[in-house]
């Protein structure tokens, strides 16, 4: 009978991917993080919500090490991308943010054309060995980010010349073109239309074939379309973490339902 | 449950079920009038009673536009989503409650022309008063978010079960006594069968109740009284 019960979507997998114990951030004196155990699992959609200022972003922005560019954070605690710590010394963050792509809140092209934008992870990475292959790369990435035909005709024309949710869409056909494990969204749809929106849903969920996406989103209905784990951040702690349907229709913790169903806390 | 931010959705949960409590009410008189006017055979609150059940079946009507308005609006999740969902089907069983009193009301207009069948009357109105007491703590225990009531009413089924036995047996031999017997008997069976099914509805409801309060549906199987045992009149 289970597997008739659609709102216990199916997760294929069970290997974890990420694996997070004891994490603790802190930015100066400020403690943004506390004790964060977490298993994200591969080829799932995990989200995470909770008010502003909880740490949910913090906590994404460890996962690729995006914390190392502020120089007053400090990360403690284990992270560990199939095993291997991601804050072990000999960890390149740029390989590490090859195999973990991000995509951010704003839209934030290169100041170059809409195909230079899309081809430069390829290349610096050495992914594609000619420009036919490149193209295809290009193509394939656009196609997967629902631009393709909004910009086919176009492809030199600079990126930064896109609309607010195209100049979006092309950021995550940027990062899904050095084919991540593993991609981080921060709010991805908040500067989009419900179409572009509803599109890139889409797309997050065709992802989860291939990889692990990890989503942080104000939206809680956001959260509940796509995502098949839900976690909640409270105050830098982790405070609820399971199965997308129990977490909106029987959250155990108190502080979970109050969220959710829009209470003051 | 503290309040929401948005004050207008707790209004909306409120109204909805503010709406569940008072149909809950209206049918709770309407089982007891039907009872009433079949021990009195008066044939006047019988006729009442079948034109009540207009505003029975408004109410749910509004109950499901309001609770559907709810999830389309405020896509309601964890405790709220319970609450859209048990107010349908708690408006649907107590609908279905108010059917059997508006069919008991008609069964009544029926037998008031054929000779009374004694005593029957009276066990009829107890087990009606014993249904109606499970009923008002279903609402009850619904108002109240109190599972252990609503378990209460689940346990309680069961002596509704044991009457409905009980009378069952009656019926029959009353039947075998004089041929006579049998249109006003069968009718009164149709009245005490209505009534155990009333039970049964109350119960669900009780569930919903439990189900909204906990996120679960009571697991454990319920008491139950109701198997039909072969029963075979001893002749002569």
């Amino acid at each position: 009978m289970n597997d008739m019960r659609l709102t216990e979507r199916t997760v294929d997998a069970t290997d974890i991917k990420i694996s997070a114990r004891k994490v603790q951030v802190f930015y100066g004196t400020t403690h943004a993080i506390k004790d964060v155990d977490v298993d994200i699992l591969d080829k799932t959609v995990t989200a995470f919500i909770g008010p502003s200022g909880c740490g949910k972003s913090t906590f994404l922005r460890c996962i690729n090490r995006m914390n190392d560019t502020i120089d007053i954070c400090r990360v403690e605690g284990d992270i560990l991308l199939d095993g291997e710590d991601i804050y072990n010394k000999k960890v390149d963050p740029v390989q590490l943010r090859a195999r973990v792509g991000m995509v951010f809140q704003k839209p934030n092209p290169f100041p170059k054309s809409i195909y230079d934008n899309v081809a430069y992870g390829p290349k610096i990475h050495g992914l594609v060995k000619n420009k036919a292959e490149l193209d295809e790369v290009v193509e394939s990435a656009l196609r997967k980010a629902a631009l393709w035909n909004e910009v086919k005709d176009r492809l030199d024309a600079p990126g930064t010349g896109l609309s607010g949710g195209q100049q979006q869409r092309l950021c995550i056909a940027r990062a899904v073109a050095t084919s991540p494990e593993v991609l981080l969204m921060d709010e991805p749809c908040s500067a989009l239309d419900p179409i572009a929106t509803a599109q890139v849903e889409e797309l997050i969920d065709e992802l989860r074939e291939n990889f692990s996406v990890v989503i942080v989103t104000h939206s809680m209905q956001q959260a509940a379309r796509v995502s098949q784990r839900t976690a909640f951040f409270h105050l830098g702690n982790l405070v609820e973490f399971g199965e997308t349907g129990q977490i909106f229709t029987n959250p155990r913790d108190p502080r979970t339902e109050s969220y959710i169903t829009g209470r003051i806390g | 449950m503290s309040q929401h931010i948005v004050s207008s959705f707790d209004r909306d949960l409120e109204a909805v079920q503010a709406m569940v409590v008072k149909m809950g009410g209206l049918v709770e008189s309407q089982v007891l009038d039907a009872a009433q006017a079949l021990e009195d055979r008066d044939e006047e609150l019988a006729e009442a009673v079948r034109k009540r059940d207009k505003q029975v079946d408004e109410l749910e009507e509004m109950i499901n536009s309001e609770a559907a308005r709810l999830i389309a609006l405020r896509a309601p999740t964890a405790s709220d989503l319970r609450i859209a969902l048990t107010v349908f089907k708690i408006a649907s069983n107590l609908e279905r409650v108010g059917d059997y009193s508006k069919n008991i009301a008609k069964r009544t207009q029926v037998i008031v022309a054929m000779p009374a069948i004694s005593g029957s009357s009276g066990a009829i109105r107890r087990m009606a008063m014993a249904v109606e007491g499970m009923l008002k703590d279903a609402i009850d225990s619904f108002i109240q978010r109190d599972a252990k009531l609503a378990a209460d009413v689940r346990a309680r089924d069961v002596e509704i079960d044991q009457m409905y036995n009980a009378l069952f047996r009656e019926f029959l031999t009353y039947m075998m006594e004089d041929p006579r017997n049998i249109t006003p008997c069968m009718h009164l069976h149709f009245i005490a069968k209505n009534i155990e099914r009333m039970g049964d509805l109350c119960t669900s409801i009780a569930e919903q109740v439990t189900y909204l309060v906990t996120g679960e549906m009571p697991e454990e199987p319920r008491p139950k009284s109701d198997s039909v045992t072969p029963f075979t009149p001893q002749e002569g």
